[in-house]
C-alpha cells in the first residue's frame, strides 16, 4: 500500500517555464537585436563571414558578443555545397566512445574552415576575459557561433572565469556527435520557429538539398536545449530523440517548398507577450496526471500532437522519474558509502596482518570472511568504479579527461587494494595467466590512465612503508605465476625448452622485484612468514639449489640474508 | 471550508482588518507624521499604521547601485533573519531597512505603543503601499524581541524581504503573524520582482502626483505592464523550474546571465479576487505563483487591465469593506483558487508543483523520522558510540586516543560506525541546502537534542581521524580552515547556538580536541610565544566552563590522555589555572 502511494508522486515538465524564463530573460532579445546590429553595419561589405566582437562597455562591464552572421550571399553559396557530413578531425576533442569521429556539415565547415586562423587568435583573447560571453548567430551563422562555442570550450581550464552562453536562430543540425553526457551541452540554447525550415533543411524528410545522401542526414544529432516555438507560445527541450523528431515533423508541416524568411524578432516579441498571458483558454482545474497532461499541453503549444506523431510520453515520464531521483543528497550517500567500503577493506588486510598473513592470502583462503562482507564491498566498489569510468567515456574527449583527474587517486588505491582480491580467486579457482585471461577491462583502463598521468616516476623515498598498499596492482599475478614456472621447472614431465623458459621467467620476475623492493613500491607484508610470496622463494630457492647451485641474483642475496627483516622500517631503527 | 479572514489570523479578533485597512491609507495620507495610532476599544486592540513614500529614492535608493536596491539585513536587530546553514543573512530592500531604522527609535517611545504592551493589548502593525514594508520590519523587530507578539496587516505592500527571509519566518513560526492584502492587478505588491527602471519611476510618480493632490487627476502612465509583468514572470518561471525539479543544465546556465529579482512573499497572503472572495494562501512557493499568474492578461484587455493595475492600487479600504462585510474566505488548498482568480492551466500546474513541493518536504521529514535508516540508525550508531566510550575509559587512556591509535577491533568498528553516521547527517544537511525539510527542521528540539548528542560525541573521533592522519598539512587546521571542519558539525553548532540564543561559534566545546592537537603542532612549531600563551589561557578557561556545564565529558581527563600528557608536560608559567585542572584531573582519577 505504502510503496503503491511513494510510487504515484507527481512529477513535472519544466519545459513551458523554462522557454518562459528564456523569453522573459532580455538574453534572446540581447543576442537577436546584436545580430540586427550587425547586419544594418555590414551591408557595405557583401561577402563578409567574419565574426564582430562587441566589447564590455560602461552599461554592461562585464559583458562580450559575439555575432556571427554572413552575409546572405556567403550563406547562400555555403548552403549550396550541401549538407552531407565530412569528417573533421579538427573537431576530434569531441569524440566519444559512441562516437568515434566527428563529421560536420559540409555547409557549416564552408563557412567555418576559411576562418579558423582567425577564430584561433579570437579564441585566446576572449579565453582571458572575465565575465559574461554571449556568442550568437542566425541560420549557419548560428551553426559557426556553435562550432566556435565548441572550439573555445576545449581550450578552456577550470579557472577560466569566461563564461559563455551560445545563443542561436534557426541554425540547420551542425554533427554527428551529441552533447548529452557532458557539461558542454548546458551552454547552447538553440531557437526554431516551427515555421522556419532552415534548422531541417538537411534532415531526410525536410527538402533536403539535393546533394546530400539520406545515409548521411540521419547521423545528425542534436545538443543542447532547444526552445522551441509556434505562434502559441514556446517550449525547452533537451532530449535529443525528442527534438529530433519535434524538428522531423515540423519540417515536413512547413508550408511551401519555398525558403521562407522568419523574423525571430517578431517572433520574440510574440512570445514575450504570451509569457503574461493567460489566453482565452479555460480556467484550470487539478490535473491528475500533472507530468503527462502538461507535456501534451506543451507539444501542443509548439504544434505537436503526440499522439498523432507517436511520441512515448510514458518512456520521458519513467526517465524523468529515474533522473529526479538522483539528488546531492543521494551523491553524499553514495560517497560516504564508497569510503565506507574502503575502510572495511583497510580493516581486513590489517586484520590479516595480525595474524601474521597477507590479506591477499587470507582471501584466497577464505579466512575472516563472516567478520566482514568482504565480497559485497568489492562488489559495490568495483560497481561504482565502472560507472564513473562509463561516465568518463561518455563525454568528449577532453571533458572526460579532467573528469577523471578528479578522481583518479581514489580508483588507484582502489585499483590496489582491490585487485589482488580478485588475482586471488583467478589462481584460487585454477586460472593461469591472469594478465591476459583474467583482468578485467576496469582495471585495465584505471591502470593506463594511472601510467598516462604519472608522467613523472613517483617519489620514491622511503616513506612509512608499512601502511603502503603495493604499487603494482597486478604483483600477486606475477607471484602466482611464478609458482608456476617453479613448478614446470620442478616438474618431472618438463621439456628442457620448458625448463629453460621457466627459469628465464623466474629470472625476470626476480629483476621485477628487485626494482620494486628498492622503490618501496611492495608493502612489507609480503615477507610475511605464510604469504604466497614467502612460498614462492621457498620453492625458488629449492629449485635454485636443485638446478643452478651458485646462482646467486641482488634478490637472491636479499632474501638469504633477511634483509627484509629491516624492509620499510624506519631509517633510525 | 469557509471562515472569517480573522479566524485564519492567529490571535487577531474579529472587525479589526477594515479599520485597520482605512487607518493605513490615512497614514500614508498624512506626509507630517511617522505614523498613526487608533484604539479599537471594545476590541481591545491598538492599530499603529505607519506612512509609506512614493519617492523613487525611498524605493530603490541610489540608482545604478543595485537594479533591486537589495542589502543584507542588520543581524544585530535581527538575528534570526538568516539561514542556519550555508545560505548566510536574509536580504531585504535597504531603502524600506533605512525607512524603518528611521522610525524605530519614535516608535519605541511611542507612548501609545508603551500603554498597549502594559495594559496587553493587541497591536496590529499596519501599513498600505511602501507603509506596508515598515510595518513588516516593526512587527519582525518587537517578534525578534518577545517584548511581546504584534500582529502585521499590510495593504498592496511591496515585496521587502528574499527567500532566505521568507525561510526564517517560517522557522521561527512567525510567519502567521503577517498577512497581506493584495488587489488581483495591484502592480505595486508585484513591482519589486522587476529591476527599478524608467517603468518604475512612471509608476511612483504618478502615485506620488496623485498624493500630492497638485493634480486630481494626473495622466496615467501606459506601456510599463509588459516591462514590469514581464520580469515578474521571469522569476515565477525561475521558480517554477525548481518547484518542478527541472533537470535542465542549462537553467543554472541561463540564471547566470540574467539578473533575477532577489525578492520573494513571506507570511500570509489574502487575494482579493474583485468578486467579493477572498483567496488566502500561506505557502510562499504558491504565493509568488499565484502573484503573476492572476494579473496574466487576457486575450485582448491590456490596456484595461494596466489601468486596473493602477487603480487598484487605491481601492483597499472599499475592497475590504465590502469583502468582509458577511463575506467569507475561500482557503486555498481546501478549495481550488482557479475559479476565483481565473488562473490558467499552466498556472495551475505551478500550484500543483508548489503543493507537491511541500508535500515532498513533509514526507521527507516523516521518512527521517520513522524510516529505520535516519532517526533510528542514528539512535543505534550513537549508542554504540556510547558504549565504545564507556570501554575506552577502562584503559585510562579514553575514546580519543583510543581511536586514534586504532589498535583494537572497537576503534575500527567506532569508525565504521563515525562513517555510518556521517552519512545520514551528511544527506540530511544536503536536504537542508536545497529546502528539502520543512523551514522549521532546523528549530526543532528533537534534531537539536540529537544533533548536539551527536556532535559532542563523534566530532571528536573526525578530530582524531583528522590529526591522524596529518590532514592539517594538506589543509590548515581543523579549526581555522574552512574545508577541514565537516559542514555537518557547522551546522549542527548552529541550530544549537541559534537556540540558546548565543553567539555564533560560543558552543564549540565539541572542537577541544582539535584546539589541544593544534596547540602541541604549533608549539612544536613556533615555540612558546605570547599568542600561544594566550590561547592555552583560552582553552584552560573552555575547559573548565565546559566540565562543568557537562557538555565535555570529563575523559579528557583520563591518567593517559593525550591532553593530559600535554598539559603536564606544559612550562607552569604558561598556566593560568593549573592547580584548578590538577584538581579536576585527581577527581577524575579518583572516580569522584
Amino acid at each position: 500500500m505504502k510503496r503503491r502511494r511513494m510510487n504515484q508522486v507527481p512529477l513535472f515538465s519544466s519545459a513551458g517555464e523554462l522557454a518562459n524564463l528564456v523569453v522573459t530573460s532580455n538574453l534572446t532579445d540581447i543576442s537577436w537585436a546584436m545580430i540586427l546590429e550587425f547586419r544594418r553595419g555590414q551591408s557595405a561589405l557583401p561577402c563578409s563571414v567574419q565574426p564582430m566582437v562587441y566589447d564590455p562597455t560602461p552599461n554592461e562591464p562585464n559583458r562580450t558578443i559575439v555575432v556571427f552572421a554572413p552575409s546572405p550571399d556567403s550563406t547562400q553559396y555555403a548552403l549550396s555545397q550541401g549538407g552531407d557530413l565530412v569528417p573533421c578531425p579538427e573537431f576530434d576533442f569531441l569524440c566519444t566512445k559512441g562516437c568515434p569521429s566527428v563529421s560536420i556539415n559540409r555547409a557549416a565547415l564552408t563557412l567555418f574552415t576559411p576562418l579558423y586562423g582567425h577564430l584561433s587568435a579570437l579564441k585566446n583573447k576572449l579565453n582571458k576575459r572575465e565575465g559574461q560571453l554571449i556568442i550568437t548567430g542566425h541560420s549557419l551563422g548560428g551553426s559557426i557561433a556553435s562550432l566556435f562555442t565548441l572550439y573555445l570550450l576545449s581550450s578552456m581550464d577550470k579557472e577560466s572565469k569566461c563564461r559563455p552562453i551560445c545563443i542561436t536562430f534557426g541554425s540547420p543540425l551542425i554533427g554527428n556527435f551529441g552533447l548529452q553526457h557532458s557539461h558542454w551541452n548546458s551552454f547552447f540554447v538553440h531557437v526554431v520557429s516551427n515555421k522556419d525550415p532552415l534548422p531541417t533543411l538537411f534532415l531526410p524528410s525536410g527538402r533536403s538539398a539535393p546533394t546530400s545522401s539520406h545515409s548521411q542526414a540521419t547521423a545528425y544529432k542534436p545538443f543542447g536545449t532547444y526552445l522551441l516555438c509556434s505562434e502559441l507560445g514556446c517550449a525547452c527541450f533537451d532530449d535529443p530523440d525528442l527534438i529530433l523528431k519535434i524538428l522531423t515533423v515540423a519540417s515536413s508541416e512547413v508550408a511551401g517548398g519555398v525558403l521562407q524568411v522568419v523574423d525571430y524578432g517578431e517572433i520574440l516579441r510574440n512570445l514575450k507577450n504570451r509569457a503574461i498571458c493567460k489566453g482565452t483558454q479555460p480556467v484550470g482545474e487539478r490535473f491528475a496526471y500533472p507530468f503527462s497532461d502538461g507535456i501534451v499541453m506543451e507539444l501542443k503549444t509548439i504544434g505537436i500532437d503526440p499522439a498523432k506523431h507517436n511520441i512515448d510520453i510514458t518512456r520521458m515520464e519513467a526517465e524523468a522519474r529515474a533522473l529526479a531521483k538522483k539528488t546531492n543528497a543521494s551523491d553524499a550517500k553514495e560517497l560516504n558509502d564508497i569510503k565506507k567500503y574502503m575502510v572495511m577493506l583497510e580493516w581486513y588486510k590489517k586484520k590479516s596482518k595480525e595474524a601474521n598473513k597477507c590479506y591477499y592470502d587470507c582471501f584466497k583462503n577464505g579466512d575472516f570472511q563472516r567478520d566482514v562482507r568482504i565480497e559485497e564491498f568489492v562488489g559495490q566498489l568495483t560497481t561504482y568504479w565502472e560507472d564513473m569510468v562509463a561516465q568518463a567515456e561518455r563525454k568528449p574527449q577532453k571533458e572526460g579527461a579532467s573528469f577523471r583527474t578528479g578522481w583518479l587517486q581514489s580508483a588507484t588505491t582502489f585499483r590496489r587494494m582491490v585487485e589482488p582480491l580478485d588475482i586471488a580467486i583467478f589462481y584460487r579457482d585454477g586460472g593461469r595467466d591472469y594478465i591476459n585471461n583474467g583482468r578485467s577491462p576496469l582495471y585495465k583502463l584505471l591502470q593506463k590512465l594511472y601510467d598516462e598521468a604519472a608522467k613523472n616516476p613517483p617519489d620514491s623515498k622511503k616513506k612509512n612503508v608499512s601502511v603502503l598498499l603495493t604499487d603494482d596492482s597486478c604483483f600477486w599475478a606475477h607471484v602466482e605465476e611464478s609458482i608456476l614456472s617453479c613448478q614446470s621447472l620442478n616438474h618431472a614431465n618438463s621439456t628442457p625448452e620448458q625448463r629453460e623458459s621457466s627459469w628465464k621467467n623466474l629470472v625476470k620476475f626476480g629483476e621485477y622485484v628487485t626494482k620494486q623492493i628498492e622503490n618501496f613500491a611492495v608493502s612489507p607484508e609480503i615477507f610475511l612468514e605464510q604469504s604466497t610470496f614467502m612460498k614462492w622463494w621457498r620453492m625458488y630457492e629449492a629449485s635454485i639449489d636443485a638446478f643452478r647451485n651458485f646462482y646467486t641474483s641482488p634478490l637472491v642475496n636479499f632474501m638469504k640474508s633477511h634483509k627484509y627483516d629491516d624492509y620499510g622500517l624506519p631509517e633510525e631503527a | 471550508m469557509e471562515e472569517t479572514v480573522e479566524n485564519l489570523i492567529i490571535g487577531l479578533n474579529d472587525g479589526v482588518i477594515s479599520p485597520a485597512a482605512s487607518l493605513a491609507m490615512e497614514a500614508h495620507n498624512s506626509p507630517s507624521k511617522l505614523f498613526l495610532v487608533k484604539k479599537i476599544r471594545h476590541l481591545s486592540v491598538v492599530v499603529l499604521a505607519f506612512r509609506g513614500s512614493m519617492l523613487p529614492n525611498d524605493w530603490f535608493g541610489q540608482r545604478g547601485h543595485s537594479p533591486f536596491g537589495e542589502t543584507k539585513i542588520d543581524t544585530g536587530k535581527f538575528p534570526s533573519v538568516r539561514s542556519l546553514n550555508d545560505g548566510g543573512d536574509a536580504v531585504v530592500n535597504g531603502s524600506f531597512l533605512w525607512r524603518f531604522n528611521d522610525v524605530l527609535d519614535k516608535l519605541s517611545h511611542a507612548k501609545e505603543l508603551k500603554k498597549a504592551i502594559e495594559k496587553k493589548r493587541q497591536v496590529v502593525f499596519a501599513g498600505y503601499s511602501s507603509g506596508g514594508p515598515i510595518a513588516i520590519l516593526a512587527t519582525l523587530y518587537f517578534l525578534e524581541n518577545q517584548t511581546f507578539s504584534p500582529r502585521c496587516l499590510t495593504f498592496g505592500s511591496p515585496l521587502v524581504g528574499d527567500r532566505i527571509f521568507s525561510h526564517a519566518l517560517r522557522r521561527e513560526g512567525w510567519s502567521d503573524y503577517f498577512t497581506h492584502f493584495v488587489m488581483k492587478y495591484d502592480i505595486i505588491p508585484r513591482i519589486m520582482l522587476s529591476p527599478s527602471s524608467t517603468e518604475h519611476e512612471q509608476i511612483l510618480n504618478y502615485f506620488k502626483s496623485k498624493l500630492d493632490r497638485k493634480n486630481i487627476n494626473p495622466a496615467p502612465p501606459s506601456g510599463f505592464y509588459l516591462t514590469v509583468m514581464g520580469n515578474a514572470s521571469s522569476v515565477a518561471s525561475y521558480e517554477a523550474c525548481h518547484l518542478m525539479g527541472c533537470r535542465n543544465p542549462s537553467l543554472d546556465i541561463i540564471k547566470s546571465f540574467i539578473e533575477l529579482s532577489p525578492y520573494r512573499p513571506s507570511g500570509t497572503y489574502v487575494f482579493c479576487t474583485g468578486n467579493g472572495n477572498l483567496v488566502v494562501v500561506k505557502n510562499p512557493n504558491a504565493v509568488l505563483q499565484i502573484l503573476i499568474h492572476c494579473a496574466e492578461l487576457g486575450e485582448s484587455d491590456a490596456a484595461e487591465v494596466e489601468k486596473r493595475s493602477l487603480d487598484e492600487h487605491s481601492a483597499y479600504p472599499n475592497e475590504l469593506k465590502d469583502s468582509l462585510g458577511g463575506m467569507k474566505a475561500v482557503v486555498y488548498l481546501d478549495v481550488d483558487p482557479a475559479n476565483d482568480l481565473g488562473l490558467s492551466p499552466q498556472a495551475m500546474l505551478c500550484l500543483q508543483a508548489a503543493e507537491e513541493f511541500e508535500n515532498r518536504r513533509s514526507r521527507n521529514l516523516e521518512n527521517i523520522r520513522t524510516d529505520r535508516n535516519y532517526k533510528e540508525k542514528i539512535e543505534d550508531q550513537l549508542e554504540k558510540q556510547r558504549k565504545y566510550k564507556e570501554n575506552a575509559q577502562i584503559s585510562r587512556l579514553g575514546y580519543y586516543d583510543s581511536f586514534k591509535l586504532q589498535k583494537e577491533d572497537a576503534d575500527f568498528h567506532a569508525n565504521v560506525s563515525r562513517l555510518e553516521l556521517a552519512e545520514i547527517w551528511d544527506e540530511i544537511k544536503e536536504m537542508l541546502k536545497e529546502f528539502e525539510l520543512p523551514d522549521d527542521f532546523e528549530k526543532k528540539p528533537e534534531f537539536i537534542k540529537l544533533g548536539t548528542i551527536y556532535r559532542r560525541l563523534v566530532e571528536p573521533l573526525d578530530i582524531a581521524n583528522f590529526y591522524r592522519h596529518s590532514k592539517d598539512k594538506e589543509t590548515g587546521a581543523y579549526v581555522i580552515s574552512r574545508g577541514a571542519r565537516p559542514k555537518r558539525y557547522r551546522f549542527i553548532q548552529c541550530w544549537l547556538e541559534h537556540h540558546e540564543k548565543k553567539l555564533f561559534g560560543s558552543r564549540s566545546e565539541s572542537l577541544f580536541w582539535a584546539d589541544v592537537e593544534q596547540l602541541g603542532i604549533d608549539i612544536e612549531k613556533k615555540g612558546y610565544l605570547q599568542e600561544i600563551k594566550d590561547r592555552i589561557h583560552q582553552l584552560e578557561r573552555n575547559l573548565i566552563a565546559c566540565i562543568g556545564d557537562r557538555s565535555l565529558d570529563d575523559d579528557v581527563l583520563l591518567e593517559n590522555s593525550t591532553f593530559v600528557k600535554w598539559w603536564r608536560a606544559l612550562p607552569l608559567e604558561y598556566k593560568s589555572q593549573s592547580d584548578r585542572i590538577d584538581n579536576l584531573i585527581r577527581e577524575k582519577a579518583a572516580g569522584v
